[in-house]
């Protein structure tokens, strides 16, 4: 479904991205782990359009992602749920919602999404009227997820859906993206620090680690070699 | 004076200054969508409302509205008929000039690009006013209509004293100015559109990740912007002269709203407007003439200095 081909980006002169290549397939649930600063966020922007990378190919679904320009992206298909939640804080909760049903499939689909989004993450629908700037560092997570399913996408990008929440409230995102990906069967892409967490959801992870993929493999692999294992599972 | 006449003067400025109160309140509502939604500087706006005027006054005397609707409503009609025209003038000018200061080209610049926004619309500002000049010529203009000098009187309340009287042409103006306002407050809390243009401004990379084309949301609000503020200046046009450099007069009175009503809120610059107008009006009353504005900037410094997010500041946070 996403074919990222030894993608180079860079900040002006500084090399982000070193010839990157990460493959995603239709329904798998792959996570990107690796320290901070190894270029996952920067991976993500590239793929929406907002980081132009200096070398590499980017296809979706078939299509040169090159050529398509970054606010036609998220009518593709692409949902990106981004780093640091960036709900819109003077929006209400629905409106947050709706804005994620801004493409024509969002639209389409739109009653059935918010029921289950609802039913998902019962907090917003008590909150549906209040300003999504005033919800908790949580509750504004869940929303960001909530406004990428709203989209109904193909592909759901999560950047560190877990950054700055309590542990209760991280473990209580992982469990609906668990039960999101039970109920969708949704091809997913993770981007992740808790590396234990991620790389026990997911089927299928990638290593980066300054701007080039030092590892790849099932879950059951990257949890069994050694590198691993000391340095992100402390084993 | 006797008591009556007291209150005679007072209810009649209190009138007045709602009625030109609305007209001001339409023209912040303009340049709230543009600087309070979208938070773009243009020092131009009060010349686009300059061009406003021009547009119903030649809509009205040109193009035959006076034919076709009379002396009487044709001012109106023209006033409303140069909101479409100023919208693609607007947008025109956003699209080659102004959207290269605007929008995703600002992301992450420092002041959001502001300083670029200030000089590129005080120079579109100057070749506005001084085409202008070379165009319509220097000679104040107005647009006639007979229902300027005729009145609708209200009372007499107390007996035989006591009644208010309200200009029939500043009485239509400040109807059509509540309906358009009523249309757009409607357009930006409820449609599609609206929700639209303040997500942009609310994150313009989130709305571009939710598939929001934010540059043209950014049109699409300057365009909206310039032709409401250009209607308000159609209307205001049936009562007040106007010449090229009128936009100078307007510009800070619509600044002053914005901030007034609070940075981002729509209704709150109609209320922005509106406080202005009446300030400006009930001033005369133990003012003379030439204070008027000085009264609505002691006013504005009160109230930027008692509570400085405005009357309908938001109080969330921008992240």
């Amino acid at each position: 479904m996403l074919t990222i081909d030894r993608l180079d980006a860079a900040y002006s002169v500084l090399p982000v991205l070193k010839g990157v290549s990460i493959e995603v397939a239709a329904g798998q649930f792959v996570a990107i782990v690796g320290p901070n600063g190894a270029g996952k966020t920067t991976l993500f922007k590239t793929i929406s359009g907002i980081v132009i990378p200096s070398a590499g190919r980017l296809v979706f679904d078939g299509q040169d992602l090159m050529s398509v320009p970054p606010s036609a992206r998220a009518h593709l298909g692409i949902a990106h749920v981004p780093e640091g939640r960036q709900v819109f804080p003077s929006l209400t909760v629905m409106e947050n919602l709706e804005m994620g049903a801004y493409t024509a499939a969002g639209r389409r689909a739109w009653r059935s999404n918010l029921d289950m989004i609802l039913t998902l993450m019962p907090v917003l629908a008590e909150r549906r009227h209040q300003p999504a700037g005033t919800l908790s560092g949580g509750q504004q997570q869940m929303l960001a997820i909530g406004r990428g399913l709203a989209s109904a996408p193909k592909l759901l990008m999560l950047d560190e859906p877990s950054m700055g929440l309590a542990p209760a409230m991280a473990d209580f995102i992982f469990e609906r993206l668990i039960d999101i990906r039970r109920q969708t069967n949704l091809t997913i892409l993770l981007v992740e620090q808790r590396v234990a967490e991620a790389l026990e959801t997911a089927d299928y992870g990638y290593v980066l680690e300054t701007g080039r993929v030092v590892l790849e493999g099932t879950n059951a692999t990257l949890r069994a070699d050694d590198r691993v294992r000391q340095a992100y599972l402390g084993m | 004076m006797t008591a009556p006449q007291i209150i005679e003067n007072i209810l009649q400025a209190l009138v007045a200054g709602v009625l030109v109160g609305s007209l001001y309140g339409l023209m912040c509502v303009g340049l709230a969508l543009i600087f309070g939604v979208m938070r773009v500087i243009n020092f131009a706006h009060g010349d686009f409302m300059m061009l406003g005027m021009y547009a119903a006054y030649y809509i009205f005397t040109a193009l035959g509205i006076h034919v076709l609707f009379g002396n009487g409503f044709g001012p109106y009609v023209a006033a409303v008929l140069a909101g479409p025209l100023l919208f693609v003038v607007g947008y025109g000018i956003h699209r080659a000039l102004i959207s290269q200061v605007t929008g995703t080209r600002t992301l992450g610049l420092d002041g959001e690009g502001h300083y670029a926004q200030l000089v590129l619309t005080l120079g579109i500002a100057l070749i506005l006013q001084n085409g202008a000049l070379i165009a319509f010529g220097s000679m104040p203009v107005s647009i006639r209509t007979p229902l300027s000098i005729s009145a609708w009187e209200l009372g007499p309340f107390w007996g035989d004293f006591v009644s208010v009287f309200i200009n029939k042409s500043r009485g239509i103006a400040a109807l059509i100015s509540g309906v358009v306002i009523a249309g757009i407050a409607l357009v930006i809390t409820h449609s599609r559109l609206g929700k639209a243009l303040r997500a942009s401004a609310d994150n313009p990379v989130a709305a571009t990740y939710m598939g929001i084309d934010v540059d043209r949301a950014h049109r699409v609000a300057f365009g909206l912007g310039v032709a409401i503020t250009a209607v308000a200046g159609g209307l205001l046009a049936t009562t007040y002269p106007f010449h090229p450099f009128v936009g100078l007069e307007y510009v800070i009175v619509m600044y002053a709203g914005v901030v007034l009503g609070g940075m981002g809120s729509i209704m709150g610059a109609f209320w922005g407007g509106m406080t202005i107008g009446l300030v400006q009006q009930m001033s005369t009353l133990v003012l003379p003439t030439q204070l008027q504005n000085t009264a609505i900037f002691v006013m504005f410094l009160l109230i930027v200095f008692l509570r400085p997010q405005g009357f309908f500041g938001r109080v969330v946070e921008r992240t």
